[in-house]
């Protein structure tokens, strides 16, 4: 026993068998996506960059209720809400989200009774500076212009579960 | 003039051959620095390349084709990053140290034969030069860590300078094995004496010449070798001066930039310098695995560097997949496994040489 | 009293209690919309229902219900009232199904919404799905003025605001029309309301059918910090709860107090808060060549020390309708420090001499012990304008025992009857001989009240003795021969909050000082050389000649125009400040947010200003400050309590003779609105002005 242990380790047999090991995931096929240049599916329900919708007549959808803006954990998202110039209706003036602090929990989207804040599925928004991360109202509402039809499909794909 | 010949002649311990060849020397040694560091480049990546297929990724891929050029992408970033010295560290020394790390891996590879008689300087006491040399570089260490003034980089420097000294002690005895098969102190004739002598001579196969070469009569120095060469140059699992568990990142905490890719550079330039060795102390160098065309045909420095980057490879290979070791384990092994083993092993070989006379004795050049 | 099984459990109440004051005595919980404590029953909403045993069988509406109105069992068992039954909680959420069945469900949109009593009350009796699948009622909004915005469709008709309109403020302008599906709130016409206290119905309004339309949309009462605090924007001194997020009041609600304003405010108090952001004075200013320049503090302070160095003692102080004791009490030490007495809390030729004693300068019988009373007479006040809380009490006093109540002085609309007897001092006189029917009834009152508005004892063309002359008829008045044991029925209506405070710590002309109306006078002439206005706006700045004027206050009105430095200072949300209001009673106020810009607490500048002329006052905080105070005057560290007013000090005053021939008592307060500089400052406040005065009309 303890001669063939010795035997073995100076033959280094486990280091020959992890090599041989090594060597058979050296050849197996790579799981890796190539990122960039491909991307793997993203479920309806990722909670990526931010967006706030409008309503299909170009309505912003928000009505300033600042749910969101309550349940936030991360007291991330500021809101200054007033009546709006030409109908009195009630709008938000200053929709901020810190993206910094955000921690994509979700919990927006959920308080939303209106569906105006929602995650998107756009997940590649880094940037070069950290003020860009603080995204304004005019931020949010092109990020749902640009992102609409994704949102709205994965708004109702997700329909049926809720 | 004559006076300065003579000089030069006494100190480097070569004829002086005239201006004309002196000149001619500083191409040479352009010439291989330049081949170095493009090698070094594409091993560093094959390290990583390697590394991630055995963790089933990719590894870098993105710049050049199959990631070639991430190596030069690399340098560039490097360079052009802001190097930080600390407040508190000792400015000269600190800038020094990764100078030190790489000047000396470079000085290394001055001695090493890539052909036939292709050395820098073909000396006669070329491997008392490279261990000299190779243990220089532990001051590059020692110096880098202690001039950042921070108490990883010290921890760190104190463990490589611990780690280097253990392992060079083992490595020394294994080379003086090799030495007593051969009875010279030339890199060269080592080689040389691994063609013309060794198994396939008695088993009257010859041309099988890779069965001459030492790694076979000596396979536990050749084993010993090749995992003291693993700790001697940092690499893992003996990475403990740069253990980033527990030291951050050990004597390189604190470099930046250009001092740390020096740094970097110096490391992967000496591991190259050990696969170098055991290429030359124990698989033949230059040497053509078979002594028949179409090997034959293949210059020897191309040899040289496959065999090298096979060596290599099983450098990368021990980082994949051994687990790195405790400091006390690496202590152990050098001082109580590796240092009377290769004592003992000093003392057989040189009474089975002495009792049968075998050995290589100037032979036929 | 009568025994009744609430829940279980029995208690001992009052026969005429009702079933839900029964039920509260019991500690059981009743829901409610339409009940209010202040206002009369009207059993509309059926929220409260409950069950009982000893009466009919089916639901019953607590709060209409009376404990005597059920009978005891058959071997004389008590009453018995369940509130948690399964038949009341199936009651209380079909009256809750029925309520939401028109209800918007705009929750989100609405400002009541996270402070609704709808809300609240659905969380616990609502159902979760709508059985209601026709389309809901929709109405139409209302224009009822520029404070109180509408939103019909939310309307539960609760009727609550048309009571407190009709009982408490007095106008009888809201009401309930059509039947029904088609029964609407509305004003008469839509007209703009006319009451002083209309801000009320948006705390009264259970939903959001009635919200503020300055705070419209602002904030979320979640985000709010709450600071308790008390009113200045008269003498009153009404228990407020200051709301503000970060550094901006966002709004300002009422706070109850019994004593003092019950749980009503007026508009002004409630609707001030946007002066507190405009006009603002949040730098120091220098004036340089006959024009003012913002400045640092350090060249600020020592510009005026430089003054005053050079002026001696020549200096003046004139505290305005709205500092506070504090600060008072620390110009007076400066002023003491450099040998001057002349400071002044009063308005121009006041009465109220500085040697009179407190119950000559307070409002004595105080505003709870209204409801005591069996006769008032208002000599030279409107206190619908001045005070309009007292003249709440004084309304609700009349509607519950019909006072009678007498007015000399203005003739105005105080929202109850009053026999106008006169507009001078010589039907004072009269009266106080007894002559004509009041003052027969006065003669014989035992608990009268004599309310002396500022007008009557303020006679800026007349001179001092016609207001001392005043005090002594009124005195005379209320320490007649039949009054009650007692009982101290002088009344002095202050019209501003600094005013008592400062009398108390003798920010009155003292060693050699004068009036501010001389004062302004001197200033005039060129014999006083540093004028120190803290907040005062109230006077003619025009006359003060060639004086160096350093304004302390912080709002760019009248003063700030005339002033040669401006020092910056806070308002009352911005420091915590001790007030003594027209009854005597200490109060303070506390920071509710930070003062703007450079703007600092105006104890503070004084300080540091006596340390630019090299005396410095003894104190480095406000606690050291108030010790100081306190130990000087021990009466204003009982804060909430009054020092009463002894009524043998009235005695003697009574006995002064009279000197006055005649004199016309009017109105101090010429704008309810715009009584101050914050009201000057405030947007809302000039467009209520603006309609009271009937420059624009009620367009929408």
């Amino acid at each position: 026993m303890r001669a063939a242990q010795v035997v073995n380790t100076l033959l280094l047999k486990e280091f020959v068998s992890a090599f041989f090991l090594a060597m058979r995931y050296f050849f197996a096929p790579k799981p890796t996506i190539n990122y960039p240049f491909e991307k793997g599916p993203v479920s309806p329900r990722f909670r990526g960059e931010h967006a706030l919708r409008r309503y299909p007549n170009g309505e912003e959808r928000c009505i300033a209720c600042k749910l969101c803006e309550a349940i936030c954990p991360a007291q991330a998202i500021t809101i200054e809400a007033g009546p709006r110039q030409n109908d009195g209706t009630r709008r938000t003036v200053r929709y901020d989200i810190d993206m910094v602090k955000c921690i994509y929990c979700g919990f927006c989207q959920e308080a939303c009774p209106v569906d105006a804040i929602v995650e998107g599925p756009n997940f590649e928004f880094a940037t070069e500076t950290r003020e860009e991360l603080y995204f304004s109202k005019e931020k949010l509402l092109a990020n749902g212009d640009r992102w609409e039809r994704e949102i709205a499909s994965n708004l109702a794909a997700d329909a049926p579960y809720r | 003039m004559d006076f300065v010949t003579t000089a030069l002649d006494y100190l480097l311990g070569i004829p002086f051959l005239g201006w004309g060849v002196q000149i001619g020397f500083i191409y040479k040694a352009l010439a291989l620095l330049v081949a170095l560091l493009v090698f070094t480049a594409f091993i560093l990546l094959a390290d990583r390349k390697i590394w991630a297929a055995v963790q089933m990724r990719r590894g870098p891929n993105v710049v050049g084709p199959f990631g070639l050029l991430q190596s030069f992408a690399d340098l560039l970033k490097f360079v052009f990053k802001e190097p930080i010295i600390p407040a508190g560290a000792d400015k000269a020394l600190f800038l020094l140290a990764p100078l030190l790390t790489a000047t000396l891996a470079l000085a290394g590879w001055a001695v090493v034969p890539v052909d036939n008689g292709w050395a820098m300087a073909n000396i006669n006491i070329g491997i008392l030069y490279l261990l000299g040399i190779s243990s220089l570089g532990v001051y590059g260490v020692i110096i880098g860590g202690w001039a950042s003034n921070s108490k990883y980089p010290f921890f760190g420097s104190l463990r490589a300078a611990a780690q280097m000294v253990s392992y060079e002690v083992s490595i020394g005895l294994v080379i003086i094995t090799v030495l007593l098969c051969v009875g010279s102190l030339n890199l060269n004739d080592i080689v040389v004496a691994q063609k013309e002598m060794g198994l396939a001579h008695m088993l009257g196969v010859p041309w099988l010449s890779f069965l001459n070469w030492f790694w076979i009569p000596l396979f536990p120095m050749f084993v010993i070798f090749y995992i003291s060469a693993l700790a001697e140059t940092n690499r893992p699992p003996f990475d403990l001066a740069e253990g980033e568990s527990e030291l951050v990142a050990g004597f390189m905490t604190e470099y930046s930039a250009s001092p740390y890719m020096l740094f970097m550079l110096g490391e992967y330039i000496s591991i190259l310098l050990m696969c170098a060795m055991t290429t030359v102390l124990f698989m033949g160098g230059w040497a053509a695995p078979i002594d028949l065309p179409p090997f034959t045909w293949i210059p020897g420095v191309i040899w040289f560097f496959i065999k090298l980057s096979l060596v290599f490879f099983m450098f990368a290979m021990a980082k994949s997949i051994v687990p790195r070791y405790r400091y006390d384990q690496l202590m152990r092994i050098g001082w109580k496994l590796f240092l009377p083993l290769s004592l003992v092993m000093v003392v057989i070989v040189a009474f089975v040489l002495k009792l049968t006379g075998w050995g290589w004795h100037g032979g036929i050049v | 009293m009568a025994s009744i099984k609430v829940d279980g459990t029995l208690v001992e109440v009052p026969d005429y209690y009702t079933l839900m004051q029964a039920a509260e005595a019991a500690g059981a919980e009743i829901p409610r919309f339409c009940y209010h404590d202040r206002l009369s029953v009207a059993g509309n909403c059926r929220m409260c229902l409950v069950e009982v045993k000893g009466g009919p069988p089916k639901p019953q509406a607590s709060c209409a219900m009376a404990v005597k109105d059920l009978r005891p069992g058959p071997n004389g068992e008590p009453p018995e009232m369940f509130t948690n039954t399964p038949m009341v909680k199936k009651a209380r959420e079909g009256v809750m199904e029925f309520l939401l069945v028109n209800h918007p469900l705009d929750c989100p949109i609405c400002d009541q919404g996270g402070e609704c009593d709808l809300q609240d009350q659905a969380m616990a009796y609502g159902v979760d799905k709508s059985r209601f699948h026709e389309n809901k009622r929709a109405v139409e909004d209302k224009y009822i003025g520029p404070l109180v915005k509408t939103s019909m469709n939310r309307c539960i008709h609760c009727t609550r605001c048309v009571r407190f309109t009709t009982e408490v403020a007095g106008i009888a302008e809201m009401g309930l029309l059509g039947r029904g599906e088609d029964a609407e709130i509305t004003t008469y016409l839509e007209k703009a309301l006319s009451s002083e206290l209309q801000g009320n119905v948006i705390d009264l309004c259970p939903v959001g059918a009635l919200t503020s339309k300055p705070y419209a949309f602002n904030a979320r009462p979640w985000e709010l910090n709450k600071t308790e605090s008390i009113d200045v924007m008269d003498a009153v001194g009404s228990a407020i709860r200051v709301d503000s997020r970060g550094r901006e009041v966002m709004r300002i609600m009422p706070r109850v107090n019994e004593a003092i304003n019950e749980e009503w405010i007026s508009d002004k108090t409630r609707f001030i808060w946007d002066g507190l952001k405009n006009q603002r004075l949040d730098r120091p200013y220098v004036r340089k060549n006959g024009k003012l320049q913002a400045t640092t503090w350090e060249e600020a302070l020592s510009a005026v020390a430089a003054r005053i160095k050079k002026a001696g003692n020549k200096v003046g102080a004139i505290a305005g309708d709205l500092a506070a004791v504090e600060e008072m009490y620390a110009l007076k030490g400066l002023l003491a420090s450099i040998g001057s007495g002349m400071t002044d809390v009063r308005p121009a030729m006041s009465g109220i001499d500085p040697s009179m004693p407190r119950s000559a300068y307070i409002f004595n019988p105080t505003i709870a012990g209204i409801e005591e009373a069996d006769a008032v007479l208002i000599i030279g006040a409107n206190p619908r304008k001045e005070a309009s809380l007292i003249n709440a009490r004084i309304r609700k006093t009349w509607r519950a025992k019909n006072i009678p109540v007498g007015v000399i002085g203005e003739r105005a609309d105080l929202t109850y009857t009053y026999d106008y007897l006169g507009e001078g001092f010589e039907t004072l006189v009269d009266v106080a001989a007894g002559k004509g029917s009041f003052g027969k009834i006065l003669a014989k009152a035992q608990r009268p009240i004599i309310i002396v508005g500022e007008a009557a004892v303020s006679h800026a063309n007349l001179g001092k003795q016609v207001g001392r002359d005043v005090i002594a008829i009124a005195s005379k008045l209320a320490t007649g021969a039949n009054v009650a044991e007692g009982w101290n029925g002088f009344a002095l209506l202050h019209n501003a909050a600094s005013r008592v405070g400062g009398i108390d710590i003798g920010f009155v002309p003292h060693d050699g000082g004068v009036c501010s109306a001389d004062q302004i006078a001197l200033a005039g002439k060129g014999e006083l050389d540093v004028l120190f206005l803290l907040g005062a706006d109230e006077y003619d700045m025009s006359a003060m000649g060639k004086a160096f004027v350093v304004y302390v206050g912080s709002h760019g009105d009248q003063g700030a125009h005339r002033a040669d430095v401006i020092l910056p200072a806070a308002t009352y949300t911005e420091k915590s400040g001790t007030y003594v209001n027209t009854e005597g009673r200490v109060q303070q106020t506390a920071r509710a947010v930070f003062p703007p810009g450079d703007a600092k607490e105006d104890w503070a500048i004084f300080r540091a200003l006596s340390g630019a002329i090299g005396k410095p006052l003894p104190y480095n905080s406000l606690a050291q400050l108030r010790s100081a105070l306190y130990a000087e005057f021990p009466h204003l560290a009982n804060v909430d309590e009054i020092a009463p007013g002894k009524v043998a000090d009235l005695g003697k005053l009574a006995k002064a003779a009279i000197k006055t021939k005649s004199a016309p008592f009017g109105s101090a307060v010429a704008d309810f609105y715009l009584s101050n500089p914050i009201a000057r400052a405030s947007a809302v406040m000039g467009e209520c002005a603006a309609l009271a005065a009937g420059l624009r009309q009620a367009a929408e």
